[in-house]
């Protein structure tokens, strides 16, 4: 094992996991909190929009969106980002994952909406906050606090869905985990090595997330 | 040494020792297997390698298949005994030495780094790497030309580690299998896949992408595909090289080779037929 | 004075098939205090709640200081900053502390400066008898003073009226008088207010009017002592009967 650390930069691999996680996340985050807005909105057409990208997303292999992104969007309707076809990967990759998750995010902030009582809403209208006020002051600050636990959930399902970029060719851990098992074999051990470099990514999250969510709970 | 009469010696032993071997050899086949008759043998292949190993319903085509069932046959199991197991590259060593197949044959290069996992027999091909391209394009006529042209190939193989190595500032799209390199291809996504040009011929005789598509005919690597099988298991190994050897000098092989590969106009590089190692 | 601060004409409202509101007819004149009394189901709260529009409504119309109720929207919005609202289950913002509860609408929606809103707030608060839980969260306090900091809360917006669904419902008998004195205080400084409310006490130490509905339907209003006296309809006798036995 102590050869193949020698002979592989797993750090910049897993550094590679972490950017695409990070900005994956980032982007699901913004993108599902505008879905969720539109879920629980007043206009119906919004709330069809919202509820369709859901279960359209929710429903399609990760694979098959992140392989259309270059197959299709880049090849065949020429939507690029870079000449090179690494980089154009890479981009294209990350927003595959913000697009996909964007929908996971959604589903675990209208949780978090749930845990709102209507009256929130209606003393927030009742001092004469517009609707988007309402929702950033009042509403979505305690919804996220009570969504906090299953989008931690999401955000580890993230990063361990991001090594789906490797099927567009992204050097990340997957990637490497492909490289090492075809130069030295596939064993145990190497799949161990890259399962332990994931738990160390995620379980940590896991419990900042158990335990931020018991500190950012609403007393009701 | 006379590749022929090793064969025959072989063969001419393999049903009644080979078997009893292979019985013992704890794997899956279960205990009547001594008998030859009602046994069956596990191998392991690529499913979705046109011209290799292609799963297509319950039938299965390919180079890869040919030789295993020509193997096998030699072994003493008719073909409708052989159970055919899907071995992507990443478990082939996982699946020979926990025994849950008794031989791969699946675009397997023999590498130092394998040998110290498995045992090989063969080889039985010598493949190198090359290009695919478009038919029309007469741009690209090998490694040197790749300038400025995108290439495409699987992530993580030698064939995409290869052109990282050799062509420094090579644009590569890396995809995780090849037909979706092959769909690039077509569409014009990029310019050319690189990878054993055994795959490529496989995908160019395609009866979708016939005319379509050509082999470059310059491979800038040696490829030599092997039978892997237990370490260390001597004998099998022995009566599988028998079963290679035979294979080549009774003209089954040349057959084999064309028609899974020839249809695209493919000629095996040279170093073909080869003449399988001795068994260590 | 002119036409009365809060005018409702014909309003008509249904749950489904349930006519909740049918054909109301009320004005509340600036500094007047109007109780709103009946038995449950009788469509008292939702009158209150559709002053403000918290409730929409079918036909009809209601004007507050002489501008008719706008649709849904930033329109709204303004008008609804001045009717305060206090309601059942006090409903403080659980994730602010007692001081941003306090101070949210008038920063975002008076524009007022932070520290100007502050200063207004621990004034407001010490009003009501809570300003030294400024920096607590709701889920802290008892009922009754989270009902002050509510009824806090709404002043700070400077309301032209006042509207209270059920205040003290929720709450522990002990700590019923500490919101009523809050409110008789205010009802004496001049605030106009609508208050659906049982408190029997309460009306007649401060309304000017009180309202008896029954069914959707206003069946009678007159003054605090002749309502509890001499009601005229027989389904105030009725319900009068049922709350006065003890």
């Amino acid at each position: 094992m102590g050869d193949i650390l020698a002979k592989y930069n797993l750090f910049a691999a897993f550094w590679m996991t972490i950017k695409l996680s990070a900005l994956g996340a980032v982007g699901a985050l913004l993108l599902g909190t505008l879905l969720a807005v539109m879920r629980v909105s007043p206009v119906t057409t919004l709330r069809a929009i919202g509820t369709s990208y859901v279960n359209v997303v929710r429903n399609t292999p990760l694979t098959l969106l992140m392989v259309f992104s270059i197959l299709g969007a880049t090849f065949t309707l020429g939507l690029s980002f870079s000449d090179q076809a690494t980089t154009n990967a890479f981009i294209w990759a990350c927003i595959i994952i913000a697009v996909y998750h964007a929908a996971f995010v959604c589903e675990a902030l209208r949780s978090g909406f749930n845990t709102v009582p209507q009256g929130q809403a209606e003393a927030a209208r009742s001092i004469g906050l517009t609707f988007a006020q309402s929702l950033s002051q009042v509403i979505l600050p305690q919804a996220f606090r009570g969504a906090v636990a299953p989008l931690g959930s999401t955000l580890i399902a993230l990063i361990k869905n991001s090594t789906v970029a490797a099927a567009i060719g992204v050097a990340d851990a997957a990637g490497l985990m492909k490289t090492i098992s075809e130069n030295e074999t596939g064993t145990l051990g190497v799949f161990g090595l890259f399962a332990i470099g994931f738990v160390i990514l995620t379980l940590p999250l896991g419990l900042w997330f158990t335990s931020l969510s018991r500190r950012l709970a609403v007393k009701r | 040494m006379n590749a022929r009469r090793i064969g025959a010696a072989v063969v001419a032993t393999g049903l009644a020792v080979g078997l009893a071997a292979c019985g013992g050899g704890g794997s899956s086949t279960g205990s009547g297997s001594g008998s030859g008759s009602g046994g069956t043998i596990k191998i392991g292949i690529k499913f979705d390698q046109p011209g290799l190993g292609l799963k297509e319903g319950d039938k299965y085509t390919g180079l890869d298949v040919d030789v295993a069932t020509y193997v096998a046959k030699k072994l003493g199991y008719a073909a409708d005994k052989i159970q055919f197991v899907q071995s992507p590259s990443a478990q082939r060593e996982t699946l020979i030495s926990t025994g849950q197949v008794k031989l791969v044959v699946a675009t397997y290069s023999i590498t130092d780094a394998r040998k110290e996992k498995v045992s090989f027999a063969g080889p039985y091909f010598i493949a190198g790497q090359d290009l695919l391209v478009r038919a029309d394009d007469t741009a690209i006529t090998g490694k040197d030309s790749l300038k400025g042209k995108k290439l495409c190939s699987v992530t993580g193989s030698t064939s995409a580690q290869k052109v990282k190595k050799d062509i420094p500032d090579v644009n590569l799209q890396e995809f995780g299998t090849y037909s979706e390199c092959v769909a690039a291809l077509v569409s014009k996504g990029v310019d050319a896949l690189t990878t054993d040009n055994t795959i490529l011929a496989g995908y160019a005789s395609q009866a979708q992408y016939k005319g379509k598509l050509k082999v470059v005919g310059a491979p800038f690597s040696t490829e030599n595909y092997g039978i892997g099988l237990k370490k260390g298991d001597t004998a099998l190994c022995q009566k599988v090289t028998g079963a290679i050897t035979a294979m080549i000098s009774d003209g089954s092989w040349q057959k084999a080779v064309d028609t899974n590969l020839g249809p695209a106009g493919f000629k095996p590089g040279p170093g073909n037929p080869p003449t399988p190692a001795a068994c260590s | 004075m002119g036409d009365p601060l809060v005018l409702m004409k014909d309003v008509n409202k249904h749950f489904g098939d349930l006519h909740v509101l049918q054909d109301i007819n009320l004005g509340v004149d600036k500094g007047e205090v109007v109780i709103v009394i009946g038995p449950s189901g009788s469509g008292k709260s939702t009158l209150c709640r559709t002053i403000n529009r918290l409730e929409t409504f079918e036909s009809g119309t209601i004007t507050i200081d002489g501008r008719p109720l706008p649709e849904e929207g930033k329109a709204l919005a303004e008008l609804r900053a001045d009717v305060g609202m206090v309601f059942q289950s006090f409903n403080l913002f659980a994730h602010k502390t007692i001081l941003e509860n306090v101070t949210l609408g008038p920063v975002k929606v008076r524009k007022m400066s932070k520290a100007d809103a502050d200063k207004h707030a621990i004034a407001l608060l010490e009003r009501v008898g809570v300003a030294h839980q400024a920096d607590k969260y709701p889920a802290q306090l008892s009922g009754g003073q989270q009902q002050r900091v509510a009824i806090a809360r709404s002043l700070a917006m400077n309301p032209k009226v006042m509207l209270f669904d059920e205040p003290t419902s929720a709450l522990d008998p002990e700590m019923i008088n500490e919101v009523l004195d809050v409110m008789v205080e205010l009802a004496k400084e001049g605030m106009t207010m609508v208050v659906v409310t049982h408190e029997m006490g309460f009306a007649r130490k401060a309304a000017n009017r009180v309202v008896f509905m029954a069914d959707g339907q206003i069946r009678e209003q007159s003054t605090p002592e002749d309502f509890f006296t001499h009601p005229t309809s027989d389904r105030a006798k009725d319900f009068l009967g049922k709350i006065l036995t003890h």
